[in-house]
């Protein structure tokens, strides 16, 4: 399985003498059917990179210093004790990794609840899609993708909003480019002129964090002009009248004054929608990663289900998944609130039932801490233990130069890498660790698709996989229940703990895998959710004020910055830039601005620049596009020199705690 | 085509050593070399040789002096990338390895006897020096020999002794140009750009040569100068920067059309290329 | 010719893998089929050409250039034993002889022709296409070719090599097979080779305008799909790792499609805007190649257009290009 987006394409590796040399795709895959993305061809390529950590590294006098697996495992232990003892049972955190299996999430969750007594485990869907999570779980009791891939080739209308599919997701975004192709209508609202805008029936350039502006102007549309689904509306949801009021003075004038569009716009946007007979929106970051995430992610479950477009295929709401399992680390609940399965910790029935399993005499009550939180509570003393396995915070994390004070002032921070990662630069132990090509377990991507990995070479040196170091901490720390014989017994104590993955096991897994739900071994898997019914009972309409942004352009910092990722490169960059080919497209920080901003600030296309925020300032290199509007800079996160998390804005959704990565008020200034 | 290697592979690098470095610009720094081994890099004025640094990859430079100078070859490189940048961390005594020379040199047999307009403008100098010296050295093998030059600034021209010699000597008519100048300056060509230069020159076509190297925003408004000159496009030779990887016509990264810039070029006549989409 | 059956055919590969180190077309678990070594799945002759391309056999998607430690540079070496390669289509052993061709003229290849030289290639045909289609015999291009013919495999040799292979078989193929073999090896019509060379009448009179490549390019997502999965491309990009121990220099497949493949440290590129990378990836194969080596560099194997997430591979391209400007 790819490593890197939540698509879940299939390859296989090609090795020659135990080095891998190349990618075969696989032609039957039903998500990539015989294709891959431009990092799916290179996922080979940094695998044996010299960079790769080979032995544990333990920091002494100050550096950090190779060390046997014993010395780092029981430095870990003792350590995470040790802070345990002086500040108290939820001083430490874990933080866990969507780039790591199901069998490791679910481990290191189990770890950190049954062996260390604390809910402070998070991993970084808390950064891309909790907004989803809650939004969804509210208005439909499930926070996942409704639908699935193949429903793409059958749809008649498609939104896209905050996605820029064919670069994030390129397998499905080929899949609306085809589906355009064969007749399928497409709206798209995003202000930068992405690949899909250029086919798009209509694209909408609304400004930076008015979505639900947008939405409700939508919405009030097709209420306005009765092209609701009035039957859906009656059998299916309740709280409707709640949602028409709410709407009802979002007249497209308005909508058009709140967005910058055109009110002539937004009625197009309304219609063509509504007037599809199945209707597919599609969003991802661009909707989740601000102060009112949550809030957007309520009006598209109410946008959706006002035209019945949930429960059947061509339809849905389909958030698209970022890491390769992320979706995975949710369901295995990887979060300070959950159990896998999205259990609830505050439910005492379910705590009984784990406790029994892993064989402790309680688990704890309270939710734990999401990492967004995390910073804050470190550098209040409250936090003072880390554990952090397959995640770069140090880059992907808002306002850097909070995360880097808060990181060091820790009293013990190990981390468990593939490569030497900034943040891992920071820490008081290293464990290495093995890389998707070296190990067994399994992924489940966007649309809930559990598939397997298999193991293709020897991790280097003394690497291990993530799921044999976590089982070893958990020895080690005088545990006996995490002793198993691979990850496929890991996946069977899951499916035991876990209804909605009950009937998944490795065995089941070939070719394809299986959609969760799955609860008992003879479920086929299931590709729609919602289908007769909502998994919470009838659907509901949430109600939605606009909130406007945090953080608004003024007089010192007049644009908007909007941050986001290019299609070569993933995420922080350790695996992407370290592969050459992907590394020469995009080698260095850039910065979209548009023409006429670029005139007035007499900058030339390639100029230095420094962009400062108010929480820091970072250098990086002009790149004049009209794929921006004015007034708006788009920046991505990847590079360390020129890190876009230096400007964010470290102000978090209050239901969801995710940061608003998608706006902070900036200038930029040319530099000699 | 120039002798094979005398090693086994087309892609092993043979070491040479750095006999001495000099700042040109603040970007830019000569390398003198020779091979470890003794033997002669045995190139031709306009060839190109593969510099190439362990750990930091491979890049087409330009031979910058002339065969006829003996025991030694140089190399001008600017600072651009990772590599050139780590090629500028080097000193006298240094190794690194070279692959070549590689690439169709200036069509010497083509340029005998014929009156000569070499035009260059910022590093394409480089290049143009192993020219520019050959025909220092071999003096009675052309006619009359003009250069021309451009650059941004006075202190961004490269070789400027050399300039300044050549300006100096009987043997050459030399005009220089530089797009600006600022305060305390010394320069005593012109401001503006290099096109302006070919105007005021008088030449016969029918016994005049211009070779044209440079940046390549360069080429257009220059041909178009010689073009309203009389020159005809055979009476053009234009050498033409592309990023080479392997030098031998494999790697693919510097076709134009069908031709492989590192083996059909990186020297042309212009009647060659100039219908060919994406030449210049 | 001489006739085998499905199990003498399997003896004769055994027979061979003492002598050469085999890769055939085999099965993967989820029914890619792959050529590839015997010991990673079961023998998959049937169902036509195989996904990815044949010729990574000899050239791959990453291979080393050399390593230097202390000073020293080393190559890597030669099979230890030659390589037996029973996979290739008539389609791909034009492909094959075509990149024979390319890495031997002027600067031979030494990186190539390690692999290369010595191995012996076996072509597929016959009725063994999908669904048990025809394939039309190579009739060279190859040491040998296996036929199929019913469930037997008829064993024609064309090199030395081949007949020395093919000396290993006892049986003689029946006159009917011959003539089974002979009917198949009449060409028969097909619509995409007149297509590929209206196309490229077309494109060496520059007759498709530049918006034409603008759509295309619209339509790409860059995923390089089509470059890395052709036969005939030969593109390669070179990258150093070093360690503390030593350097490393490794070269791998490239792709024109790509943004960087030309640019140059100052910013120019020549391939510049995906128009223009769209209009190289076809007019190469279809003008530029033929200007240079006489002929079209594409054989039609269908990879490209079976990768392409977005439809615009080769034969989807020169149909919408035959449709709108012939």
């Amino acid at each position: 399985m790819c490593p890197y987006c939540g698509v879940g394409c299939m390859f296989y590796l090609v090795s020659d003498g135990g080095r891998l040399v190349g990618i075969e795709p696989s032609t039957t895959h039903p998500v990539s059917r015989g294709g891959l993305c431009v990092k799916g061809w290179n996922a080979f390529a940094f695998v044996h990179h010299p960079d790769r950590l080979t032995t544990p590294l333990v920091r002494r006098n100050g550096e950090l210093k190779p060390a046997t697996w014993d010395e780092a495992l029981e430095l870990t232990v003792d350590g995470l004790r040790a802070v345990q003892a002086k500040h108290g049972t939820d001083a430490i955190m874990f933080a866990s990794s969507a780039k790591a299996t199901n069998e490791e999430n679910y481990l290191l969750m189990k770890l950190a609840r049954a062996v260390f007594g604390t809910n402070n485990i998070d991993h970084c869907a808390r950064l891309c899609h909790s907004s989803t999570v809650t939004g969804l779980a509210e208005t439909f009791g499930s926070g996942a993708m409704t639908n699935s891939i193949s429903c793409f080739d059958q749809t008649d209308v498609i939104l896209v909003i905050g996605s820029n599919t064919t670069e994030q997701h390129p397998l499905i975004g080929s899949r609306i480019l085809n589906a355009v192709k064969n007749g399928t209508r497409l709206i798209v609202a995003d202000n930068r002129r992405i690949r899909l805008a250029r086919h798009a029936d209509l694209h909408l350039r609304h400004r930076n964090g008015r979505d639900v502006a947008l939405l409700n102007g939508i919405m009030h549309v097709i209420i306005a002009e009765g092209l609701e689904d009035r039957k859906f509306i009656a059998t299916r949801t309740e709280n409707y009248a709640a949602l028409a009021e709410s709407v009802a003075d979002w007249t497209p004038e308005r909508s058009a004054a709140a967005t910058g569009l055109d009110a002539g716009d937004i009625v197009s946007a309304a219609r063509m929608f509504a007037g599809g007979e199945r209707g597919m929106i599609v969003y991802s970051m661009g909707i989740t990663q601000h102060s009112h995430g949550v809030d957007n992610v309520r009006c598209i479950a109410s946008l959706a289900m006002l035209t019945g477009n949930v429960g059947k295929t061509g339809t849905g709401v389909n958030p698209l998944r970022g890491q390769n399992n992320v979706q995975g680390g949710c369901d295995m609940g990887a979060l300070p609130d959950l159990f896998s399965g999205y259990q609830k910790v505050s439910d005492s029935q379910l705590r009984e039932k784990f406790a029994r399993a892993w064989g402790v005499p309680s688990l704890p009550s309270e939710p734990g801490l999401p990492l967004t939180r995390a910073m804050n509570a470190a550098s209040e003393g409250l936090l003072q233990g880390m554990f952090i396995m397959g995640e770069n915070p140090m880059l992907s994390d808002p306002d850097q130069n909070h995360a880097r004070t808060t990181l060091q002032n820790l009293e013990l921070l190990v981390v468990q890498d593939i490569f030497l990662t900034e943040t891992a630069l920071l820490a008081d132990i290293v464990l290495p660790a093995a890389c998707y090509a070296e190990k067994e377990g399994t992924f489940t991507n966007t649309e809930r698709r559990v598939q397997r990995l298999r193991k293709a070479v020897e991790p280097p040196g003394a690497a291990r996989a993530d799921w044999e170091i976590i089982c070893d901490l958990a020895g080690q720390a005088g545990y006996e229940g995490m002793h198993y014989s691979g990850p496929s017994e890991v996946m069977d104590e899951i499916a035991g703990l876990t209804p909605i993955y009950g009937g998944i096991t490795h065995d089941r897994l070939d070719p394809h895998g299986l959609q969760w739900p799955c609860p008992d071994r003879d479920h086929p898997g299931t590709p729609l959710l919602h289908v007769d019914r909502f998994t919470r009972g009838p659907g509901h309409f949430s109600p939605v004020v606009h909130r406007l942004p945090a953080e608004l352009p003024d007089e010192q910092y007049p644009m908007v910055l909007t941050t986001g990722r290019t299609y070569f490169h993933w995420h922080t960059g350790s695996m992407t830039r370290r592969t050459h080919l992907l590394d020469r497209e995009e080698p260095c920080s850039f910065i979209e601005l548009h023409p006429d901003d670029a005139a007035r600030l007499g900058i030339r296309h390639r100029d230095r620049l420094l962009v400062s925020s108010r929480r820091g300032g970072v250098q990086t290199e002009a790149r004049v596009t009209d794929m921006v509007i004015p007034g708006v800079l788009f920046m991505p996160f990847h590079f360390a020199e020129g890190a876009a998390n230096a400007l964010t804005n470290n102000v978090l959704d209050p239901e969801s705690s995710i940061p608003e990565f998608k706006v902070c008020a900036v200038r930029v200034e040319k530099l000699p | 085509m120039i002798d094979t290697p005398r090693h086994n592979s087309l892609y092993l690098p043979i070491e040479c050593e750095i006999i001495s470095v000099i700042d040109l610009t603040s970007g830019e720094k000569l390398f003198r070399v020779r091979r470890s081994d003794g033997v002669p890099l045995s190139h031709l004025p306009g060839q190109f040789v593969q510099v190439s640094l362990l750990g930091w990859g491979e890049a087409p430079i330009s031979v910058a002096s002339s065969p006829t100078r003996e025991g030694f070859f140089e190399l001008g490189v600017r600072r651009a990338g990772t590599l050139t940048g780590a090629m500028h961390t080097l000193k006298a005594g240094d190794t690194f390895g070279i692959r070549g020379p590689f690439g169709r040199p200036f069509d010497l047999p083509r340029l005998q006897g014929q009156d000569l307009l070499l035009i260059s403008g910022g590093c394409g100098l480089a290049p143009m020096r192993s020219l520019i010296q050959y025909c220092e050295d071999r003096p009675a093998e052309f006619g009359m020999i003009t250069i021309l030059y451009g650059a941004r600034n006075p202190a961004d021209r490269l070789f400027k002794d050399e300039l300044a010699a050549w300006e100096r000597s009987a043997r050459f008519a030399c005009s220089f140009a530089v797009d600006s100048i600022s305060g305390g300056d010394c320069f005593s060509g012109s401001v503006g750009l290099i096109t302006a230069l070919i105007p005021p020159l008088h030449c016969i076509p029918d016994r005049t040569v211009a070779v044209v190297v440079g940046p390549p925003a360069m080429y257009r408004a220059v041909i178009d100068e010689l073009h309203k000159k009389g020159l005809s496009s055979d009476r053009i030779v234009v050498s033409l920067e592309r990023q080479m990887r392997c030098g031998v016509g494999k790697c693919g990264h510097c076709t134009i059309e069908h031709l492989y810039c590192c083996q059909d070029g990186p020297v042309f006549w212009l009647n060659e290329i100039e219908h060919l989409r994406g030449a210049i | 010719m001489k006739t085998l059956t499905a199990g003498q055919l399997e003896q004769l590969l055994a027979v061979l893998s003492t002598s050469w180190e085999l890769r055939l077309t085999i099965l993967l678990p989820d029914g890619t089929r792959v050529i590839g070594s015997p010991d990673d799945g079961p023998l998959a002759l049937q169902g036509g050409a195989v996904s990815g391309k044949p010729t990574a056999a000899f050239f791959p998607q990453l291979g080393t250039v050399f390593a230097s430690s202390e000073g020293e540079l080393r190559e890597p070496k030669a099979p230890e034993r030659p390589l037996f390669v029973l996979g290739f289509t008539p389609r791909d052993l034009a492909c094959l002889r075509f990149i024979d061709r390319f890495f031997a003229d002027g600067w031979r290849d030494d990186i190539y022709f390690r692999q290369r030289d010595g191995a012996v290639v076996a072509g597929l045909s016959g009725y063994c296409g999908p669904g048990g289609s025809l394939i039309r015999p190579a009739g060279g291009n190859c040491d040998l070719e296996f036929f199929r013919d019913g469930s037997n495999w008829l064993v024609i040799p064309y090199s030395e090599a081949g007949i020395e292979i093919a000396a290993k078989v006892a049986d003689f193929a029946s006159p009917e097979a011959r003539e089974r073999f002979r009917q198949a090896s009449v060409q028969l019509p097909d619509e995409n080779e007149t297509l590929l060379l209206r196309a490229s009448e077309l494109l060496r009179a520059n007759r498709v305008p530049d918006y034409f490549w603008s759509e295309i390019g619209d339509r790409c997502i860059a995923c390089t799909g089509c470059n890395l999965a052709c036969p005939t491309c030969t593109c390669f990009g070179v990258q150093d790792w070093r360690s503390t121990r030593q350097v490393e220099r490794s070269r791998m497949w490239d792709s024109c499609q790509l943004d960087g493949f030309m640019r140059e440290a100052g910013g120019h590129n020549p391939l510049g805007s995906e128009g223009e990378r769209s209009r190289r990836r076809i007019h190469h194969k279809l003008a530029a190649d033929p200007e240079k080596w006489g002929e079209i560099s594409c054989f039609l194997c269908g990879r490209c257009d079976a990768v392409c997430p977005t439809g615009i591979g080769i034969v989807a391209v020169m149909k919408e290009l035959v449709a709108r400007y012939e």
